[in-house]
């Protein structure tokens, strides 16, 4: 036999624990439009400035 | 209902630590970090919601039957078996349970920002 068993009040508090609801999984994340413009508008730091 | 968390704790480091995108290289490394812990959360998870499943149905079935049965009595032990099961296979169940949930809402965070910087960037073209 079980012991604690019979305490109907540890089984409702397990219970209770236990099936907290639990959200389904994030999903990945995508990836985005692969269709990138060349001429998007890149805050681009490398624009080597040096013609020495 | 919402899909997130309710936390107690404060801000949580990951607030201050990922802000809202400005570039591209950023983006790719929020994705980086997200893709980096993804694994972890999905594994997790996927443990957490098998034993909460478990549990529901064992409870769903303890409200099918009348208490005092012995079918009522047979479902009750069962879930003090699962329960001690639990603590003796996995003592670190409810640890694992809280840093879920933390990674949850963290990668739910990053996602966000990514989704926000992606939407601007297509309204940018319109």
């Amino acid at each position: 036999p079980v012991e604690g068993s019979g305490d109907a009040n540890c089984v409702d508090e397990i219970l209770k624990e236990m099936t907290q609801s639990w959200p389904p999984p994030l999903t990945a994340i995508h990836t985005p439009c692969k269709t990138e413009p060349s001429k998007f508008p890149f805050p681009t730091k490398d624009t080597h400035p040096f013609p020495s | 209902q919402s899909t997130e968390f309710s936390s107690k704790i404060e801000t949580p480091d990951y607030i201050l630590k990922y802000t809202a995108l400005v570039s591209l290289d950023q983006r790719q490394s929020y994705k980086d970090d997200f893709n980096a812990e993804y694994d972890e959360y999905r594994l997790l998870h996927a443990r957490v919601e098998n034993i909460t499943r478990r549990f529901t149905q064992l409870d769903s079935q303890c409200r099918k039957l009348a208490p005092g049965t012995k079918e009522h009595q047979k479902v009750q032990e069962e879930v003090v078996k699962e329960y001690k099961k639990i603590k003796q296979h996995s003592p670190n169940y409810h640890k694992e349970k809280l840093r879920c949930e933390y990674l949850h809402n963290k990668l739910a965070h990053i996602k966000r920002l990514i989704a926000d910087f992606d939407q601007r960037r297509a309204q940018a073209w319109c």
